[in-house]
């Protein structure tokens, strides 16, 4: 009779990330974990190996083997993938963000990146005012102004018809997050979004719900209607409103970015990145922006 | 309804309290003799450190200019103002007699007439006793002691063969320990819990203490992390000290000065005071206490949660569609599973406040629950 195997029975030191401990400093009783949320950041699913020869146990081998990282303290570099739980076991597809890139909410063709002109100077700019991809981060309402559309559903390629996603894998508030020295978070009427908390880092972290000016259903169930082919679930439209920092000084210009040209004029620049995360989901897209100033 | 986050219930935390003890072994070679040896002075050592202004000197435990050196303790002398030697003393008087008072006002605190108390033998205040007037005061560095000295563990061994320079260490030595300390205390200190120090021989009692006894020669504050010594352990009966008259007073430095052991405090300032009893130690050790207050959270998987994963990866490329998930195979009936290592613990409003990592990815799949355990330490 062998001996029962307790090395399961574990217990796991977890490390205060700088969040934490400047909410432990501050003492004003914000410090209170509330919850739980379980990552996988270092795992690559795709080394997963069904009817691998050898049998079955040999099908998630290399997952296994994968070495876990130390936790360190900064917490927007930790729990970019977290675990879901749903309710059936049997689904074969998840939903997914994606950008829509359609007329008024397309990329910069050259970067890949939406532009954001962080004053009006460089919103008219001739060739700058016109172009695909250039979000007005001054004048945020303005019609000229790029849009940055996310549409959330279920891509199985035309493997499911396109329909309306409902139930459990419908996402109905969402988490953005983007660096606070460069930017705020607008709607496409350009009215601003109110900022959650900003961490030291200056990652302001919102949310944004079903029913706010940036969170809508996608009802139209046209090829045309969504990059979504498949169940279509809801659709964020959002501007960037360009800090002070960017539209009145260089500073973090030179600091922390570069020169290029755009349209045949010479700009200065910042590259940056828009993460959206569901918040139901976790399922999350990183939106590549580059804030140009003349 | 799907969800990445599940609540903590009111019975998912509990607090608990560690002790954690560390052993502190410092050989007296490192406090003198391992740097500067026979051809430094005493007290210009590279390791020591002194000041302009005399009062105290400190031990680091490599070159103190080096940012590698750790502060060790600290010693200094004095004598209570009552003391037989203040009226002789001719070097730094007042100096020593502010650092007795400060350290007694410190640790033993005031009677009820707001007179400093004198540091007592054997730790008895309201029966009166003996008093310690002359002492040296080891304070140790919290970098050693933590928050405090465990008590029961404290040894410190001192020679006391006559005319010990650098060299090997001699066989006679003191032992002085608070061997009493785990459970005979003292609790009337303003500075926390303090224990008694006795002195044994290290061989042939007789031969080097007066009486074939235990001698009470000091206290240990154990959470201020100060040893008060008394100068009577290097002094002879005849001098007033715990010797043997036999072996005599111990020799300090200046040699040949008329009055020897620790009344060569009277013209001797307190640098080199400190030298002679760096000088004479030929061993320290004690175990330190850290004390732990811990939050453990117990994060319960449920079967039915955390099978599905939100990583990029999870989802294939292939033609099945960017939504596909990859490890069902295209098989709907195949259990999901997905494989846990981090615990990220959050705020209500979702902040990450704590992360913890398993050692290596743990499966998860709707057959099997878990119940991870993660600790929280302040």
């Amino acid at each position: 009779m062998a001996f029962l195997d307790n090395s399961g029975d574990i217990i796991l030191d977890a490390v205060l990330t700088d969040a934490g401990r400047r909410r432990l400093a501050r003492g004003d009783g914000t410090f209170k974990i509330a919850k739980f949320a379980l990552g996988d950041d270092e795992i690559n699913y795709r080394l997963y190996t069904p009817g691998h020869a050898s049998g079955s146990a040999y099908y998630d081998l290399e997952i296994l083997q994968t070495p876990v990282l130390e936790a360190f303290t900064n917490q927007t570099s930790q729990m970019h993938h977290r675990l879901v739980t749903l309710s059936r076991n049997d689904f074969l597809y998840l939903p997914i963000l994606e950008l829509f890139e359609t007329t008024g909410t397309t990329r910069d063709s050259t970067t890949n990146a939406f532009l954001v002109a962080v004053n009006a100077t460089t919103e008219t700019t001739s060739g700058i005012s016109t172009l695909a991809g250039v979000v007005y981060g001054e004048n945020t309402d303005s019609t000229n102004s790029t849009t940055i559309r996310v549409d959330q559903g279920v891509d199985a390629n035309g493997n499911l018809a396109v329909a309306q996603l409902t139930g459990d894998l419908l996402e109905t508030q969402y988490q953005v997050q983007m660096d606070n020295r460069f930017g705020t978070l607008a709607s496409a009427n350009g009215s601003a979004a109110r900022v959650s908390f900003v961490d030291e880092d200056n990652m302001a972290t919102y949310f944004v719900s079903q029913g706010s000016p940036i969170v809508s259903l996608i009802t139209d169930l046209t090829s045309a209607g969504s990059s979504i082919n498949g169940r279509r679930g809801t659709r964020l439209d959002l501007r960037i409103k360009a800090s002070l920092n960017l539209n009145g000084s260089d500073t973090l210009f030179t600091r922390l970015g570069g020169t290029s040209t755009v349209a045949t004029n010479s700009v200065k620049h910042i590259d940056s990145v828009v993460k959206v995360t569901g918040v139901t989901t976790g399922y999350s897209i990183d939106i590549p922006v580059r804030y140009i100033k003349i | 309804m799907a969800s990445s986050f599940k609540s903590l219930a009111s019975g998912d935390a509990t607090s608990t309290r560690t002790l954690l003890h560390e052993s502190i072994p410092v050989t007296g070679s490192i406090v003198s003799g391992t740097y500067g040896g026979d051809a430094t002075a005493l007290g210009s050592e590279p390791h020591i450190k002194t000041y302009s202004h005399g009062m105290f000197q400190s031990v680091y435990d490599y070159p103190h200019l080096s940012s590698s050196a750790n502060h060790i303790f600290d010693i200094t002398a004095g004598i209570a103002d009552s003391s037989a030697l203040s009226s002789s003393t001719t070097s730094q008087v007042s100096k020593k007699i502010n650092i007795y008072n400060q350290m007694a006002q410190v640790l033993m605190g005031y009677d009820e007439t707001g007179s400093v108390r004198l540091f007592d033998e054997d730790g008895d205040i309201i029966a009166g006793g003996t008093k310690l007037k002359e002492c040296y005061f080891v304070n140790f560095s919290r970098i050693l002691t933590k928050d405090e000295i465990k008590k029961g563990s404290f040894e410190m061994q001192v020679m006391t063969a006559d005319g010990f320079a650098h060299g090997p260490a001699s066989g006679e030595r003191l032992i002085i320990t608070d061997f009493s300390g785990s459970d005979g205390y003292f609790v009337n200190s303003p500075a926390g819990e303090y224990g008694v120090l006795y002195a044994t021989s290290s061989t042939d009692v007789d031969a080097v203490l007066s009486a074939n006894r235990r001698f009470a020669v000091g206290l240990l504050f154990y959470q201020a992390g100060v040893a008060v010594l008394s100068g009577s352990i290097f002094s002879d009966a005849a001098d007033g000290g715990i010797l043997n008259n036999s072996k005599g007073t111990v020799t300090f430095s200046p040699a040949g000065a008329t009055v020897t052991g620790f009344n060569t405090i009277t013209a001797s300032t307190n640098d080199v005071m400190a030298d002679n009893l760096r000088n004479r130690m030929y061993n320290l050790q004690f175990n330190n206490t850290t004390e732990l207050n811990s939050t453990i959270y117990f994060c319960r998987v449920n079967n039915s949660e955390f099978n599905y994963s939100a990583n990029p990866t999870y989802l294939s490329t292939s033609s099945g569609g960017p939504s596909e998930i990859v490890i069902k195979d295209g098989s709907v009936g195949s259990d999901p599973h997905s494989y846990i290592t981090t615990v990220g613990l959050y705020s209500a409003d979702n902040e990450l406040l704590a992360v913890a990592k398993v050692s290596e990815p743990l499966k998860k799949d709707p057959s099997n629950e878990l119940t991870l355990r993660v600790r929280l330490d302040y």
